[in-house]
């Protein structure tokens, strides 16, 4: 008796879905906008990530050698500085490869190549370019590049200046973050308000149905079932909507942000692809838990017949 | 059948829909309540089907103690009593068939056995072409019949009829009560509350006269007098 009751409910949660379908309509059409402002706030927070990492990405500490010291050193130093657990890469770079470097920065300016002409040999010694897993472990890595014994091989070292961009871009990372998760918490709330409330209002049409249902018998169970059903099916619908036009929305502004951001890796399907699951099974489930709970709210105040 | 033992009930400390009523209706009579507007004839119907609550006294329906009923027990009540109202009460979205078939679907009946119920009933009162309409498509009458084919379908002992015929013609209303009559002549007990002068006399059964929320008449073969 028990499943032929919720095979019941069903039918009749399919069968009002239907006979009802313009109210269906208008409580989908809310539902998906709804979480279409959530997909665009993701889509906001993963730009700003992104943005933000790409910037991170671009930060890195140049040691430039004297042009006497052998590459024995240099490959010594690089292994030390490789056993830092702070440390994501080194690269190397010959006095050859800076030299033709310079020479492509300055090819418009005859003096500076007069000049290097003038001069025998090449002047430029090897470089090291050493990057950080995170921005946080800079001062790490300078402290141990810092290190006096390195004085005598080290031309020069840039980090200097970075010491104030790289505290900048920090505070400005977790400026933005702050401020993302405040934003991503007010359009929740706002989301679930709105969400909540167009449930009660489709039910709140049924009323005087719920009564008639009471009065000729239905347990309270036989009653709420097919109305949390049919609030259910509708969140589904919506949240399917939701990732039909969030796909498409994506393909269309992906190269409009590659080509805004001059080609630096903002890979927003990427980044859906990847978090699939929680973006839109989170949303899935969220909003199967508030038409639950919100339909369950709204109909118990109309049960008292 | 139906006892209502010294049956007050309050609204509010001014309002005082019912005062010491005492009513017996035996198994298989045709009782008509009446009385004027507000005098607290479907105030009775509501206790008997539990939508409110009597402020003191008992109601025994069937041997069931109605005043003492927990809600998870309401909807059993409910389905052993028919009821049929002045508005219909039907659901808007379901057809006629399937409006008489929810009564035996919330008892968790069988499909079989509704398929075989629902005809049957509809055929009493005349409804078996009229199946696949919805509600907004019938007549007044019809929507009636509909209303109390449901309430019917789970043959109870007794049938409440508030007001039946307050929003349909003469020739409708007619239909109605005659319909009544043939349930009452299958066995059901009716209890007919109506302000309908013309009706009760036609009658000539059992009156049951109220007045500012009391008792004031209960004739075996009675007339509408006030």
């Amino acid at each position: 008796m028990w499943l032929l009751s919720f095979h019941r409910s069903i039918i009749f949660a399919l069968q009002s879905f239907w006979r009802n379908i313009w109210l269906s309509i208008a409580t989908i059409f809310i539902i998906g906008l709804a979480l279409l402002s959530i997909n665009f706030l993701i889509i906001i927070n993963a730009i700003s990530d992104s943005a933000i990492g790409a910037v991170k990405d671009q930060i890195d500490v140049s040691i430039y050698f004297k042009n006497d010291v052998r590459e024995s050193k240099i490959a010594e130093v690089k292994s030390q500085l490789a056993g830092l657990s702070q440390v994501k890469s080194i690269a190397y770079k010959t006095p050859e490869e800076n030299l033709i470097v310079f020479k492509n920065k300055h090819q418009d300016n005859p003096d500076i190549l007069e000049t290097l002409k003038e001069l025998a040999g090449n002047p430029l010694g090897a470089t090291l370019i050493i990057k950080a897993k995170n921005l946080n472990d800079y001062p790490e890595i300078l402290k141990a590049i810092d290190n006096p014994a390195y004085n005598d091989i080290i031309e020069e070292k840039n980090f200097d200046d970075h010491q104030l961009i790289i505290t900048r871009i920090n505070q400005l990372a977790d400026n933005v973050k702050k401020f993302a998760l405040i934003i991503s918490g007010l359009f929740v709330v706002i989301s679930a308000l709105i969400v909540f409330n167009t449930v009660r209002i489709a039910i709140f049409t049924h009323q005087n149905e719920i009564a008639i249902m009471k009065l000729v018998g239905a347990g309270n169970w036989f009653i709420r079932a097919p109305f949390v059903w049919e609030s259910v099916f509708s969140g589904i619908i919506a949240c399917l909507l939701t990732l039909l036009i969030v796909y498409p929305g994506l393909n269309f502004i992906q190269p409009q942000l590659t080509k805004f951001f001059s080609g630096a890796e903002i890979d927003l399907i990427g980044y859906f692809n990847q978090n699939f699951l929680i973006i839109f099974g989170g949303q899935l489930l969220g909003i199967i838990i508030l038409n639950v709970i919100s339909s369950s709210i709204a109909i118990g105040k109309y049960l008292k017949v | 059948m139906i006892h209502l033992l010294d049956i007050t009930k309050k609204f509010n400390k001014n309002t005082v829909a019912l005062k010491d009523v005492n009513l017996h209706i035996e198994p298989g009579e045709f009782v008509s309540i009446v009385g004027q507007s507000g005098c607290g004839k479907t105030t009775i119907v509501r206790l008997l089907i539990s939508e409110i609550r009597p402020t003191a006294g008992r109601i025994i329906i069937g041997g069931w103690e109605t005043t003492k009923i927990k809600n998870y027990h309401i909807p059993l009540l409910r389905r052993q009593i028919g009821v049929v109202f002045q508005d219909f009460k039907l659901l808007p979205k379901k057809t006629v068939w399937e409006n008489v078939a929810f009564a035996l679907q919330v008892s968790g009946a069988p499909r079989g056995r509704i398929n075989s119920i629902v005809p049957q009933v509809l055929n009493i009162v005349d409804l078996k072409d009229k199946t696949d309409r919805y509600p907004q498509e019938l007549s007044g009458g019809e929507k009636q019949k509909v209303a109390i084919a449901r309430a019917l379908i789970h043959r109870p002992k007794v049938l409440l009829a508030d007001e039946p015929t307050g929003n349909l013609d003469a020739i409708n209303s007619k239909d109605i009560i005659d319909l009544l009559l043939k349930i009452n002549e299958f066995g059901t007990t009716v209890v007919l509350v109506t302000h309908n002068k013309e009706i009760v006399n036609s009658l000539k059964r059992r009156v049951i006269t109220l007045e500012n929320g009391q008792l004031t008449q209960d004739q075996k073969i009675g007339k509408y007098l006030i």
